[in-house]
């Protein structure tokens, strides 16, 4: 027998596995499987927090707008009160214009 | 029981707010004369603001400022204002009787004439008439009309001559107190 075939032989010998040997690759195995689920965890806590963190700014950027928007219309109402006063105001004034004046020629 | 009860008051609520809402005036819409005139003028100021809308307004006044919390005050009550300003290029589009035809449209029963003033040689006319309910002012109507400008005013709702006589800042809005007493005067007379 030479060393090869030696060697060879030597290599085919079955051995025993080393104690714990299982335990390790169960032990890994449920520790990835565990990280796993925890990525996954993760990613769905983070999809969420973004989804949520959008609804938000969704929400404050819509409030903003509608108060923005009503600020407008008020003012714009407020605008025409002021119109409707003014025109009033000049109408009521030539009124009292045309009394004082005929008040004048009675007198 | 709770729910006859419940009915009755659903019904008592039902009713008053029909109460309600029959005490409050409500704006005319514009007539076909208008509508004509509006379309001839060059020049159209149109303004309708209702009860609510008067309401929101009020919102936006300036506390700061006196003018604008005087008229808070003044518009608060109101069952609505209604404001037509019509100029036109040339004279002759308003014609005695168009003026006629407006104040027919607006004079009902429930108003008393303040104003009638009519001048045959210039063609200005000027009418002013108040709605009182149970001896309380409840809107005023004022109708100027000049060869080439037609005013008209319809204000509705509870209307107290002192606040708008303290619109200062609003130029002849005062006049209203002084149109009032002239008229009076005259009636005394």
């Amino acid at each position: 027998m030479d060393g090869f075939e030696k060697e060879l032989s030597e290599s085919l010998t079955r051995r025993p596995a080393p104690p714990g040997l299982k335990g390790r690759i169960l032990a890994e195995r449920a520790r990835r499987a565990a990280a796993k689920q925890n990525d996954r965890h993760v990613m769905w806590m983070r999809l969420a927090a973004s989804v949520a963190i959008a609804a938000v700014l969704a929400g404050a950027a819509g409030w903003q707008w509608q108060r923005v928007e009503e600020r407008r219309r008020g003012e714009e109402a407020r605008q025409q009160v002021m119109t409707a006063l003014g025109i009033t105001a000049k109408a009521l004034d030539k009124v009292q214009k045309r009394l004082q004046a005929n008040d004048g020629k009675e007198e | 029981m709770k729910m006859r009860v419940a009915a009755v008051l659903v019904l008592a609520l039902a009713a008053m707010t029909c109460v309600a809402r029959a005490q409050q005036e409500k704006l005319p819409e514009a007539s076909a004369l208008e509508k004509d005139l509006a379309a001839r003028a060059s020049d159209v100021t149109e303004v309708t603001l209702s009860k609510q809308m008067l309401a929101f307004a009020a919102q936006f006044m300036d506390k700061d400022d006196k003018d604008d919390v005087q008229t808070r005050k003044l518009i608060e009550g109101l069952d609505g204002i209604y404001v037509r300003e019509y100029a036109f290029d040339k004279e002759g589009d308003i014609t005695p009787e168009v003026v006629e035809k407006l104040r027919a449209h607006y004079m009902t029963g429930e108003w008393t004439p303040m104003v009638h003033e009519r001048e045959t040689k210039s063609h200005e006319t000027s009418d002013v008439m108040m709605k009182i309910v149970n001896g309380e002012p409840r809107g005023i109507f004022v109708l100027e009309a000049e060869p080439k400008e037609l005013t008209i005013v319809l204000i509705l709702g509870p209307i107290r001559m002192e606040d708008l006589g303290k619109l200062h800042g609003i130029s002849g809005l005062g006049s209203l107190n002084i149109v009032s007493k002239s008229t009076k005067a005259s009636q005394g007379k």
